[in-house]
């Protein structure tokens, strides 16, 4: 790839939300960096902080619960901007919110308003951020729409949420997310509210998007194979802390942290014997104010030690690859 | 295994009144269920796939009467009698759900949050009339077999992650002994690391307690994974019926090719990927004339939307509803990836 420089890198991020029941720690320390055009795949389970850190890089989330650094690199040679010091209701933080750093909701039927037709809930984004004429607004707003594969979009304009299907819903999403040619794009899981083929299609149309725009993308999800058919890099997370960091195909063939590999293990393949026992992982996520100090993957772990009750350190295992694991270290 | 039925469903059919206005007058119907044929022979796990709004929970609950059939008969084989469910007495159906049983999808709206894992575990014991001594020493009994630990019969539904409730739930369906067992999604709201367990524990239990399921899915591989048979459904209608080899391997109807292609492979460098169906299911209110894939079928032709395909028998107990099925050849690379180029040019 000629320019791999990051457009987003995100510092030792924490966001740890005050509830009455104590603490929560969604977000625990994660670190990576986006690069210009490429897909970066953050996956886990429920309660591991795929959404959270989605939300803190939009500053979609408290002020006072996030702390570390996001640093959002500009088009052109302007500073890195640090998105955690912006006021969350400021106007630093819109300007970039919906026009430079673009996300998708998981829930479509959820993430748009009812009462508005979704042709103006596209021109609302459009004309937020871009200085056009009603007129202009609706033809770029239509020319969307026909982008992301809505037939008959000039009619599609005037329809309303609910007189449309799931996919096509995901659709509108996606052209509302694009309509001001986003760098990055964060999809939060886009796909799984949708049936196979459906999510098959808009699948396909983020990863030609993000070919076509050279758009960084940023796809969360908890289903490996969307992650294996989309990433370039990826990040896996349990309980708010990265378990282990690399490039997809090394992440595949060659996983070092204990979770990753059982999560690699327990899906089923196109290979994998028919009726056999599936390897699984014991016990379930706990709750997230009970997570276990040290590693929190202890009390699941299969390799587990007595070190793991202490913080893990982590490991390299090349220039982009690491485990947060006590596994590779020497007593 | 000698392929003896233990459920048969004969030409099933479930319309939906689709009322409007103030009178409430029914201007059509959804055709849920529209003449649905197959056997669940004893002892096999027959898959049933399809994207939403197939028909194929529809079917589940009609297999219970949880629905009201319109249509057909549904013939259990218990191990006295046969009922037919679809018209059985109110009676009879207290014995047809002594033999057969239903897991539904989603454990956090299945349990009632008020009651106890050992209240929700018995009901179906008190509602054939066992005593409550003899129900809670029948709760102790079968919480291990689905992997609890005796101290949950007292536990409330919330205190419980997704995977414990769906082992409620697989308890409840079981207390009973039924032969036969209805698993809705039963996997499809857990967590991955957890979603492995639950297939274990179905298929554990199905070899130790000799049962007969019925699985509900949509996610292609899982249902490749625990089934004998394969049964797909589009808009109501099967359309294609077989085992697990005939259907993903040798499978004769474009809608199940198309699905197989979507299903995503879980490795990086098995990128892309044959085929994108295009488009989406039509409202079941109004299905397309004809064969109601036609309208995304890349191979439709006049006939195709004139003519509507009966369910024929390939051999060797494959049966496909499509016009063309002896002459399609459905090996990889036949479909043309039609979306790329849509998208490219914009």
């Amino acid at each position: 790839m000629p320019d791999s420089q990051p457009i987003l890198e995100v510092h030792d991020l924490h966001v740890h939300f005050k509830m009455l029941a104590g603490i929560v720690r969604a977000v625990d320390g994660v670190d990576f960096s986006v690069e210009r055009g490429r897909c970066l795949g953050i996956v886990g389970e429920s309660g591991c902080g795929k959404s959270v850190t989605a939300r803190s890089i939009l500053r979609l989330l408290p002020s006072s619960d996030t702390s570390g650094q996001i640093l959002y690199h500009p088009a052109g040679d302007d500073e890195p901007i640090d998105l955690v010091s912006l006021d969350a209701k400021g106007d630093a933080i819109r300007a970039i919110r919906g026009k430079d750093i673009a996300m998708i909701f998981q829930e479509p039927m959820t993430s748009l308003t009812p009462v508005y037709t979704i042709g103006e809930q596209i021109m609302e984004s459009i004309r937020q951020h871009q200085d056009l004429s009603e007129e202009e607004a609706k033809d770029l707003a239509i020319s969307m729409l026909n982008k992301v594969g809505i037939p008959d979009a000039e009619r599609r304009f005037g329809d309303f949420p609910h007189q449309m299907s799931g996919g096509m819903r995901q659709r509108v999403m996606i052209a509302i997310a694009l309509c001001c040619e986003p760098r990055v794009l964060i999809a939060d899981e886009p796909t799984t509210a949708l049936d196979v083929t459906i999510q098959a299609q808009i699948l396909r149309l983020i990863r030609s998007l993000q070919q076509n725009l050279d758009m960084s993308v940023i796809m969360i999800t908890h289903d490996l194979a969307v992650i294996a058919q989309l990433a370039d890099f990826v990040v896996v997370m349990y309980l708010g802390q990265m378990a282990e960091k690399a490039p997809v195909v090394e992440l595949f063939q060659d996983p070092k942290h204990p979770y990753t590999q059982a999560l690699l293990r327990s899906i089923v393949r196109p290979d994998t014997p028919p009726r056999e026992q599936l390897h699984s992982i014991s016990g379930s996520v706990p709750d997230p104010r009970n997570a276990p100090s040290g590693c929190r993957f202890r009390n699941r772990c299969p390799s587990v030690h007595d070190r793991c009750v202490e913080d893990p350190p982590v490991v390299e295992f090349g220039p982009q690859h690491s485990a947060t694991c006590w596994l590779y270290v020497d007593d | 295994m000698p392929d003896t039925p233990i459920l048969q469903v004969e030409n099933l059919s479930k319309f939906f009144p689709v009322q409007r206005g103030l009178l409430r007058r029914t201007v059509g119907h959804v055709k849920a269920v529209n003449d649905v044929t197959f056997t669940v022979n004893k002892g096999e796990c027959l898959g049933l796939v399809g994207e939403s709004g197939c028909g194929k929970t529809t079917v589940a609950r009609c297999l219970l009467r949880l629905v009201e059939p319109d249509q057909g008969r549904i013939l259990l084989h218990g191990e006295q009698q046969t009922f037919d469910i679809a018209s059985a007495s109110r009676k009879e159906m207290l014995d047809v759900r002594r033999q057969m049983q239903i897991i539904f999808q989603d454990p956090f709206s299945s349990l009632d949050p008020r009651w106890r894992v050992t209240d929700v575990i018995a009901e179906p014991l008190l509602a054939q009339k066992v005593g409550r001594g003899e129900a809670g020493r029948r709760v102790l009994d079968i919480l291990p077999t689905v992997g609890l630990g005796p101290h949950f019969a007292d536990r409330f539904p919330h205190e419980l992650s997704g995977g414990e409730r769906q082992r409620v739930s697989i308890a409840r369906a079981l207390i009973v002994s039924p032969p036969l067992v209805v698993a809705d999604e039963p996997v499809s709201a857990l967590d991955v690391s957890v979603r492995s367990q639950i297939i274990n524990l179905l298929l554990d239990l199905q070899g130790q307690m000799n049962l007969t399921y019925v699985f509900i899915a949509h996610d292609l591989s899982i249902v490749k994974h625990i089934s004998h048979r394969i049964a797909v459904m589009y808009l109501g209608r099967l359309v294609e019926l077989g085992t697990t080899q005939q259907v993903f391997d040798e499978c004769k109807h474009p809608y199940t090719k198309a699905l197989l292609a979507s299903v995503l492979i879980p490795d990086p460098t098995h990128r892309e990927q044959s085929y994108v169906l295009e488009g989406e299911v039509p409202s079941p209110l109004n299905p397309p004339s004809g064969c109601h894939f036609s309208t995304r079928c890349p191979f439709a032709q006049e006939q195709c939307s004139v003519e509507e395909p009966e369910l024929r028998d390939m051999g060797g107990g494959h049966w496909v509803r499509c016009h063309f099925a002896e002459e399609l050849d459905l090996s990889e690379g036949v479909f043309a990836p039609q979306f790329e180029t849509q998208s490219a040019s914009a």
